[in-house]
């Protein structure tokens, strides 16, 4: 594609930003004061996603193991710390274990799917970056949910919490329900989009591939592929944080910290 | 001489609480007494277990409780917090679900009937806890606590959740318990000074 053309693309995809302050406005009239917030985060997304459409374009016209690794390091960095920020009340050795489940989930997840499923070069960055990508940003909204429910339950529950230690049952015990709970909650969007996907909704990267002009077929089998290992993902790595993390929230004294 | 249950020397904890020469006796019904923040909460937890305290040494039975398992430590000095917790179930539930938890066997209706009547509840065990007044759930929580054979039985403001009437009522329950059970109590009601056996103040 000449570079004329590509700027006329562009212009032409730049447009739905007009559709975008419509919507501004608006909410504006209904005095819903989340304009700014809309359109700094639609700016943001904007500015990051051409960025990255220019690193990729160099990766993989330069395609080098080294290359991808860098990348995965950044997409990996940026969301364990978004992870990791949204819970600051939570003790810093449980927050450091749902990081390693979460990268060694993620990364686990991700090499099984492009050598055994694609069948691929692992450092092939076609495949590496956009498929941990995906892996990596629903296990960290997965984690952001279970962690946020995590608290707000050990919180609410304090009362019941304290009458169950001074009564000499196990934290373990204690604290097993409500671990339990935040993965169910934590699994909750992965599952609904998984029961709507196809009828309800067409996914992102199938719509992406279809329009990118892949045969529907092919794309369908990748978006299977693709849908369950986000599926474990986010089910392994939320399930191995939390119990793992969990020993964290009692000493060996068995007094419940919150 | 009668040779001392608890006894703290020098007990510090969180920075701010400072607990000597206090020496709690078997056998007894003891009152803790004292300003609100001078830290009667807080002995009861050190006593229980359930907080950890920085510098002195806290013994029970001869033993420093820091060499005492929680769990054993727990069980046999119980602590009824001021806030207490039943499951949104029957009080027949609500022991199965204690005693499922704590890994004992559940005591038969029978039993948890006469526990109940021993705090003057006489309620059918198939009655739903979220059905009963503040008072009578906390005498819910007390029988079941009772059930378990405590040797020592810790209650923070137990006698605020009742009415006059039923408070004194729990302290002769209370007086007849310590024959097996040493009961040591926070309380701020003076007209139930008369109960006790001693009384501990503590300062700020």
């Amino acid at each position: 594609m000449d570079i004329q053309a590509h700027f006329y693309m562009t212009v032409q995809f730049l447009s739905i930003y007009i559709l975008l302050f419509c919507v501004m406005l608006i909410l504006r009239a209904g005095k819903i004061y989340k304009s700014k917030e809309m359109f700094l985060a639609s700016l943001m997304m904007t500015v990051q996603l051409i960025l990255a459409g220019l690193v990729l374009t160099y990766i993989f016209q330069n395609p080098h193991p080294l290359f991808c690794l860098a990348y995965l390091i950044v997409m990996i960095s940026l969301a364990t710390r978004r992870i990791l920020i949204k819970a600051p009340q939570l003790p810093r050795a449980f927050r450091f274990r749902v990081a390693f489940a979460f990268i060694g989930t993620a990364l686990f997840v991700s090499t099984y799917f492009i050598l055994i499923v694609a069948r691929e070069n692992l450092f092939n960055p076609q495949y590496l970056i956009p498929i941990t990508g995906m892996l990596i940003g629903n296990a960290m909204t997965g984690f952001n949910i279970a962690l946020k429910t995590l608290y707000e339950q050990l919180k609410s529950n304090a009362d019941q919490i304290n009458c169950l230690v001074m009564l000499g049952v196990h934290p373990k015990k204690i604290l097993h329900p409500f671990i339990n709970s935040s993965l169910e909650t934590a699994l909750i969007p992965t599952i609904n989009s998984m029961v709507s996907m196809g009828i309800i909704i067409l996914p992102g990267m199938l719509t992406g591939q279809i329009l990118a002009g892949a045969l529907p077929n092919t794309a369908i089998l990748y978006q299977v592929g693709i849908t369950i290992a986000i599926c474990i993902t986010v089910a392994l790595s939320v399930y191995l944080g939390l119990h793992w993390g969990q020993h964290t929230l009692y000493g060996k004294n068995l007094q419940i910290r919150l | 001489m009668q040779k001392a249950l608890f006894s703290l020397n020098g007990v510090g904890v969180r920075g701010s609480l400072f607990y000597s020469g206090i020496s709690l006796y078997p056998n007894s019904l003891t009152f803790i007494t004292g300003q609100s923040g001078c830290g009667k909460s807080t002995l009861l937890q050190l006593l229980n277990g359930t907080l950890a305290y920085e510098s002195g040494q806290i013994f029970y039975k001869d033993r420093e409780i820091r060499g005492i398992p929680p769990l054993t430590l727990r069980a046999e000095v119980l602590l009824v917090p001021q806030k207490i917790w039943l499951f949104p179930s029957s009080i027949q539930e609500n022991f199965a679900q204690f005693y499922r938890l704590l890994e004992k066997p559940c005591p038969k209706d029978s039993e948890i009937r006469h526990y109940l009547s021993e705090l003057g509840l006489e309620k059918d065990p198939a009655s739903l806890c979220q059905e009963l007044s503040g008072g009578e759930r906390h005498r819910v929580y007390l029988a079941l606590c009772l059930s378990l054979k405590p040797q020592v039985l810790l209650l923070d403001e137990s006698t605020s959740a009742l009415d006059a009437e039923n408070a004194k009522k729990l302290l002769h329950i209370l007086r007849r318990l310590k024959k097996n059970c040493t009961v040591i109590m926070v309380c701020h009601d003076q007209s139930l000074f008369d109960y006790t056996d001693s009384r501990i103040h503590l300062g700020k």
